[in-house]
């Protein structure tokens, strides 16, 4: 029996040592996104964290989090921390600002980014006036799509589109198709009605801006007075009429999107990922991308969705996490990482580099960059306040009651979030 | 404590140790949960009970739970009803296969996927292209907004419910159906009881314990719906189909208000408590001959 116990030791102890040790093989950061539709730009993590490897000893592994229900998880693994990653992508006023799980960006890569960012989104990635996330994606901003041969179709220069909101809207009945019951079959905007109201109002604000309207104040502490003026009054009339009094949009089309590259509308309100989108699911779609009407004023370059990366204050690794962002913080990898996916770069430096200016959407880049930078709402319930706002917004395309009223009570909602 | 004792103490162990581990312990955390506020930073601070009148103030909460509650009201009674009747028709086929043929076809929707089946039913709903309006164009019947109806939306949704929970049902009753003994009827048969009182006189009586199980099972299901909405209409349009349990999912995990999420979910559990409890009450007759 002693000698059965012997050899089992035996056996442990050198099975012990032929394993290979622990500290041999490569650390791992763990680096998590929901960007699901943008498969090229994260795997550039993990080809570039190979090149990190072999310097510090780091590699990265990529997790890709379906975007619905991102939050759930990013929440409980930030909470339970043993399980959370790294580095992770997300918005800074939400993950830094209602919950404490960044680490301070340290203070040359902060300097580094602040140094090298458009103008309009120094303010992306800080929570007061500390940066803590990186901005990821330029040309998150809505601009304007239109379907050339519908707009031929219908009679439209489509090298000639309307540059003001009443231009706009005459356009949009031109290019409105009725069916005999007066249902349209083909419609001039597509508008986005459906999925989470944070969505709806997402796809609304570029209308309130161009009226000259705002949905929080300035200092985002106060809803009464902004969501509800007299300028959002009139912008929630004009984008309610659009489906219930000139028909030039329409429930019945599901998905925004689909309606574009289906050829059932002729416009579409989307960001820079867009192109990619339709030359990937609609390539015949002849489309070229313009600048957003201005209305009192132009509703320029702004965003509800301020993507960022940022390391876990609770990552054992944060060291390394940084390191691998200082690695990758350079015009060079911006460019690359981008342009890989189809998506605009980052970087000042970047912006007119033959990538960029190749793509259909340089022109109205600019001139969208040129408009005045719009309200900007990074606070960390700007997700439940956005809710509240989308609500009245979509009960007044479904005809649930008048935009005075509805903004009045979303106006009060959100001053009792904002109070809470 | 004697063996046989400590036997049966083990044997129940793995299950209340999974039970404690994934129910009870969650259940309490929420109860301790409702009372205390998430503040900016991630810190916790204790409110007492004023998360509770928030939220039982709040009128975005009582309207997911009429939807809710409208939901339920148009899925569960018909599910049951219609489940019953099919197993009453299965019961009747005298061949085995062609039993367990139509059995099989109609518990597969059970064997799907929730998200997958809503995702399925979306197509079919889609006012443009779905095949539902395809087939009802053919009838003369003008194209509907199925998922984007106000009015729709919760009858549409509450007919995949039925649908997915039909096979399920049908499975229990059809078990139960065969478990009665053949003698009943044939006593029933020589007395010249017709078949609608046979249904009434000895079937209904003695599937009475099943029909409150699967009534409260789909009351339970119902109440707790969260799949098919969330693959759908996200709640939508303009909240004609939120449910409690997505307003709830959207209070922890959008606005990270873990605090009102809990108290919602304290909600949930009491209702559905003390509606099953009522229900097994008033219904629950034990019927013996």
């Amino acid at each position: 029996m002693r000698g059965v116990r012997t050899v089992a030791v035996t056996a442990v102890v050198a099975m012990a040592l032929a394993a290979p040790s622990s500290w041999a093989q490569p650390k791992k950061l763990v680096f998590w996104t929901h960007w699901e539709q943008n498969p090229e730009f994260n795997k550039f993590y993990e080809t570039r964290g190979k090149d990190f490897g072999q310097k510090t000893g780091y590699e990265v592994q990529v997790v890709t989090v379906p975007y619905q229900g991102y939050e759930a998880k990013y929440l409980a693994a930030l909470m339970g921390k043993s399980g959370a990653p790294d580095i992770f992508m997300g918005m800074t006023h939400h993950w830094c600002g209602q919950y404490d799980f960044c680490d301070k960006m340290p203070a040359d890569l902060a300097r580094t980014w602040g140094e090298n960012l458009p103008k309009y989104m120094l303010n992306v990635g800080k929570w007061k006036g500390t940066r803590y996330g990186i901005p990821i994606e330029h040309g998150n901003f809505q601009q304007m799509y239109i379907d050339a041969e519908l707009f031929k179709k219908a009679g439209l220069d489509p090298d000639k589109p309307p540059k003001t909101l009443d231009d706009w809207l005459a356009a949009m009945k031109k290019l409105t198709v009725l069916d005999a019951k007066g249902e349209p079959t083909q419609v001039g905007f597509a508008l986005r009605h459906k999925g989470h109201p944070v969505g709806i109002t997402d796809k609304f604000l570029p209308f309130a801006h161009a009226f000259g309207a705002r949905m929080l104040s300035p200092n985002l502490e106060k809803a009464t007075g902004f969501a509800n003026s007299a300028e959002m009054v009139a912008a929630l009339q004009f984008y309610s009429d659009l489906v219930n009094k000139h028909k030039v949009a329409s429930t019945a089309f599901p998905t925004p999107e689909d309606a574009f590259g289906q050829k059932r509308a002729a416009t579409i309100f989307r960001e820079s990922w867009f192109f990619g989108w339709v030359k990937k699911n609609a390539p015949d779609v002849a489309f070229k991308v313009y600048a957003l009407p201005c209305g009192k004023t132009c509703p320029g370059a702004g965003n509800l969705f301020p993507w960022t990366n940022m390391v876990a204050k609770s990552s054992p690794h944060k060291q390394a996490a940084w390191d691998f962002m200082k690695f990758i913080s350079n015009a060079k990898d911006d460019l690359d990482q981008h342009q890989a996916q189809g998506i605009l770069p980052v970087w000042t430096a970047n912006l007119d580099s033959a990538y960029v200016k190749s793509r259909p959407d340089y022109q109205s880049t600019q001139e969208m960059l040129r408009q005045p930078v719009p309200p900007e709402y990074y606070h960390p319930k700007s997700n439940e306040l956005a809710t509240a706002f989308g609500e009245a917004v979509v009960a007044a395309l479904y005809g649930k009651g008048q935009p005075k009223p509805l903004l009045d009570e979303a106006a009060a909602k959100m001053d009792r979030i904002l109070r809470d | 404590m004697d063996r046989q004792r400590r036997a049966g103490l083990l044997f129940v162990l793995p299950a209340v140790v999974y039970f404690g581990g994934v129910f009870l312990v969650p259940l309490v955390e929420s109860v301790i949960g409702s009372f205390y506020r998430t503040v900016p930073g991630g810190l916790s601070q204790f409110v007492g009970t004023r998360l509770y009148v928030k939220v039982l103030t709040d009128p975005t909460f009582w309207q997911a739970v009429g939807n809710t509650l409208s939901l339920l009201v148009m899925s569960v009674p018909v599910t049951v009803v219609v489940a019953l009747a099919v197993a009453l028709g299965l019961h009747r086929l005298r061949s085995l296969e062609a039993r367990s043929a139509w059995a099989a076809m109609y518990f597969l929707p059970f064997s799907v996927s929730l998200v997958a089946a809503a995702l399925v039913w979306q197509w079919i709903y889609d006012p443009v292209y779905g095949v539902l309006n395809h087939a009802l164009a053919g009838l003369g019947v003008p194209p509907l907004k199925w998922l984007q109806s106000l009015d729709l939306v919760r009858p549409s949704l509450a007919a995949v419910n039925v649908w997915a929970r039909l096979g399920f049902d049908t499975m229990i009753f059809l078990a139960a159906l065969q478990a009665i003994p053949a003698e009943y009827y044939e006593a029933a048969a020589i007395d010249g009881a017709s078949a609608w009182q046979a249904l009434r006189r000895i079937t209904l009586p003695l599937l009475n314990p099943q029909i409150v199980m699967v009534a409260i099972l789909e009351l339970i299901f119902n109440f707790k719906i969260f799949d098919t909405v969330y693959a759908t209409t996200q709640g939508g349009p303009a909240g004609a189909s939120q449910t409690v349990i997505m307003l709830l999912y959207d209070t922890a995990f959008k606005y990270f208000r873990l605090g009102d999420a809990s108290v919602m979910a304290v909600f949930v559990f009491v209702s559905l408590l003390l509606v099953t409890l009522l229900q097994w009450r008033l219904f629950r007759r034990q019927v013996e001959y």
